[in-house]
């Protein structure tokens, strides 16, 4: 792949369309392939050559991808990005029988990928000259993809298998990797309706559902509906394959903090298993009662909680850690009516500072101490939260 | 580009040669002009600048005279009860006008550049804005507010950014902050909360967006007060978590964190406490939220402390509610927490929600009207108080 003249590579293109063969085509289209790296194919100018081999409107398509080749061995993204950006215009609008079928769907995957990828590093190259917005670029590249998606959704031919619905979820799971990249989380929400009112939802590649339960999952956390999320997260932590550790480890830090808001601590194992040990002295911390470690854990690993926007979520751990600091008081003082002062004195020992008598009021009530008059005054946690 | 006249025929021989021809054409010149229309519209349309050097276009200004159109702060003194009362040249300021199909609003005679804009704003604040004489404040906050819409609407045309639209906006946000807490309790018909609100957001998102690039002086000041003024929301306090550094750790927007903290674990008595350290701008952006605080507060004690011989002394709690006796009696009253003599009895079943309307919120501003002694509304606005 890496020497074949331009010829060979155009006519290899032509033979794949003509076979309605979407998976080598979409191949060689595709960035992942050896064949970007062949020279000859670099051309700035391979209009004529594709004119001769190939018929509209895939000549205009593979020109592009050629001249987007170019321009990234130029390491120039903007421009790479340019050129992707009209070889995913082309594929759907014209009523071409290879475009028609769901065949083609690994072509239109291939290249929203790369528009994704090059939108990315454009804008990475133009913030370090200090031209451009953050998001800029990503934005237009996700009007291009919805674009892409509502040919997909509104393909409402009989055969099911034919279909083009079959795109909508690898276009939707890029779409949410660009609005959580933009921090425009609102706009996930018709996509997420858009699959949940589709019939198709569990017939999707697991690999693919796996995705879509991970970025679900993470905006129910940041909508704070922790029990939809665990849900999600566990599906797409249980269902994501046993050699993809990185993944596997991504959703774990979801995974992990709405598990313990619910009450179940991650194990020591798991922790070290995928390089979690941030978590450990956390997990710890909360466990016990301890606030002082938990302050600590959190300033000591400040800055990787707030990367993965994890560290408000975490804060909220104090909660159950504060119960549980006054669940021993109460265990050591064996009364029913225990006094303010006692938990005053719990909290100076654990360096919170400037708390005095007021403010202990307002902490049992946070967590539900007002119990504490009842019989059993510290109800299981998941039946109260 | 290519010379397309020239063209060979292509070697595909599937299809009807007609039909394929037909297509090629039709499809080629499509996309040839769509491509040229793009360049076109590239080339004529650069970023519009203004040549306006007045704070009024003079167009405008003779419109709106000889129609009578003038606003009562724009006459020449002395001719305010003639028929048709005359503009004075030096207090005419460009008025905000929707935007509409047919009208073309980048004429650069009628836009001002960023210059023109500052000391258009600085001409509001000192004349209008903190004038003795201009009564009564409502009229005088709808007059500056839609003119500094109009000042927003000139920065957006021209794309105005950098340090010049930092130093209008900063002046805009201080502006509607002050003036959400001096129209608090207003009638609905003369002021509109959420409207202040709305654009209060707008301007302070921009602000926010331009800190992002460059250096600028006063960032903490506002990043703290943007998340005083949402506080609660969580997209508020992840975006102030992921400040750099230097910004996060000034003290300023520590004590902005420090009551979210508060705020998000409803520990009222700490939020309280915390609030008497802010400044009068910054109390101003709390003030809406503090309704909510107290209610808390009483609501938690009354469940906390509720006993049948409860005596809470009515100072201290006056203390934590950050009121003096008299506003405290009220509030209480408000809530149905009794009062005997100087003691308050708490108790969980006596607290009810007061009526909607009863409770004024500028009966209870003391907290934030004490730390405006000594300070010009100028000096505030303009950020050297």
């Amino acid at each position: 792949m890496a020497h074949i003249t331009i010829n060979q590579y155009l006519q290899q293109v032509y033979e794949a369309i003509d076979n309605h063969d979407g998976s080598f085509c979409a191949e060689l289209l595709s960035f992942k392939h050896a064949h970007v790296a062949n020279p000859r194919l670099q051309l700035s100018s391979p209009e004529e050559k594709c004119q001769q081999v190939l018929e509209v409107p895939y000549d205009e398509m593979v020109a592009a991808h050629l001249r987007c080749t170019y321009a990234v061995s130029n390491h120039d993204f903007v421009e790479a990005y340019k050129c992707q950006t009209l070889v995913v215009q082309y594929p759907y609008s014209v009523a071409q029988p290879f475009s028609l079928l769901s065949r083609a769907l690994p072509v239109m995957f291939a290249v929203t990928l790369d528009l994704r990828i090059f939108a990315n590093n454009a804008e990475q190259q133009l913030l370090k000259k200090g031209k451009g917005k953050q998001g800029d670029m990503l934005e237009k590249a996700a009007e291009l993809l919805m674009g892409c998606f509502r040919v997909c959704a509104s393909d409402n031919r009989a055969g099911i298998d034919d279909s083009k619905k079959w795109g909508m979820l690898f276009l939707i799971n890029q779409l949410f990797k660009i609005y959580f990249k933009i921090n425009k989380l609102h706009l996930c929400k018709p996509l997420i309706r858009a699959i949940d009112s589709s019939n198709l939802k569990d017939d999707y590649s697991m690999a693919q559902r796996v995705t879509y339960k991970y970025y679900v999952g993470r905006k129910a956390m940041f909508d704070s509906d922790y029990k939809p999320a665990e849900e999600y997260l566990s599906f797409s932590f249980q269902h994501c394959h046993r050699s993809s550790q990185r993944n596997k480890r991504m959703i774990l830090i979801y995974l992990l903090p709405v598990k313990m808001l619910l009450g179940h601590m991650p194990s020591h194992q798991l922790l070290r298993k995928y390089d979690l040990m941030q978590f450990a002295d956390v997990t710890k911390a909360v466990s016990e009662g301890n606030l002082l470690l938990l302050n600590e854990a959190l300033a000591k690993h400040e800055t990787f909680f707030i990367r993965c926007g994890i560290f408000l979520i975490l804060e909220k751990l104090k909660i159950i850690t504060y119960r549980n600091l006054f669940k021993k008081v109460y265990q050591l003082l064996k009364t029913h009516q225990l006094p303010l002062d006692a938990f005053l004195v719990a909290l100076k020992m654990m360096q919170v500072d400037e708390v005095d008598i007021d403010e202990v009021q307002c902490i049992l009530n946070y967590t539900d101490g007002k119990y504490m008059h009842k019989a059993n005054p510290f109800p299981p946690l998941s039946s109260s939260s | 580009m290519n010379n397309r006249a020239s063209r060979r025929i292509s070697y595909s021989r599937r299809g009807h040669a007609v039909e394929r021809e037909w297509r090629q054409k039709h499809n080629q010149g499509q996309w040839r002009e769509a491509q040229e229309t793009i360049e076109e519209e590239k080339k004529q349309d650069p970023v519009p600048r203004g040549t306006c050097l007045c704070m009024c276009p003079a167009r405008e200004l003779q419109r709106r005279e000889a129609q009578n159109l003038l606003h009562r702060f724009e006459v020449l003194a002395g001719s305010e009860k003639d028929r048709r009362p005359r503009a004075d040249p030096l207090r005419v300021v460009k008025e905000y006008a929707r935007p509409a199909a047919g009208k073309d609003s980048t004429r650069p005679t009628d836009l001002r550049p960023p210059a023109v804009l500052l000391k258009t704003v600085c001409y509001l604040i000192d004349n209008i804005a903190t004038s003795p004489t201009l009564q009564p404040w409502i009229d005088v906050y709808d007059f500056v507010f839609d003119r500094l819409r109009s000042v927003r609407q000139d920065m957006i045309i021209q794309r105005v950014s950098g340090p010049d639209c930092v130093a209008i906006l900063e002046r805009i946000v201080r502006f509607l902050i002050y003036a959400s807490y001096r129209l608090c309790g207003e009638p609905l018909r003369l002021y509109d909360p959420r409207i202040n609100d709305i654009h209060l957001q707008e301007s302070l998102s921009w602000l926010l967006e331009c800190y992002t690039r460059g250096q600028h002086p006063n960032q903490e000041e506002f990043q703290a007060l943007s998340l005083l003024y949402n506080l609660g929301s969580g997209r508020a306090t992840q975006h102030t978590m992921e400040l750099p550094e230097r910004i996060r750790s000034s003290s300023v927007v520590c004590l902005a964190l420090s009551l979210s903290r508060a705020f998000m674990e409803r520990n009222p008595v700490r939020l309280l406490r915390l609030a008497r350290k802010l400044d009068f701008l910054q109390s101003c952006a709390l003030h809406r939220h503090l309704q909510a605080c107290r209610r808390d507060l009483l609501l938690i004690y009354s469940h906390g402390h509720s006993s049948r011989n409860c005596h809470f002394p009515l100072h201290k709690l006056a203390d934590l509610l950050a009121l003096d006796v008299r506003l405290t009696t009220c509030l209480c009253q408000a809530y149905g927490v009794v009062i005997i003599r100087d003691a308050v009895v708490f108790s969980k079943t006596s607290f009810t929600e007061p009526d909607v309307g009863r409770l004024q919120c500028p009966n209870f501003h003391e907290l934030v009207e004490n730390k405006q002694s000594g300070l010009t509304i100028g000096g505030i606005i303009h950020g050297c108080a």
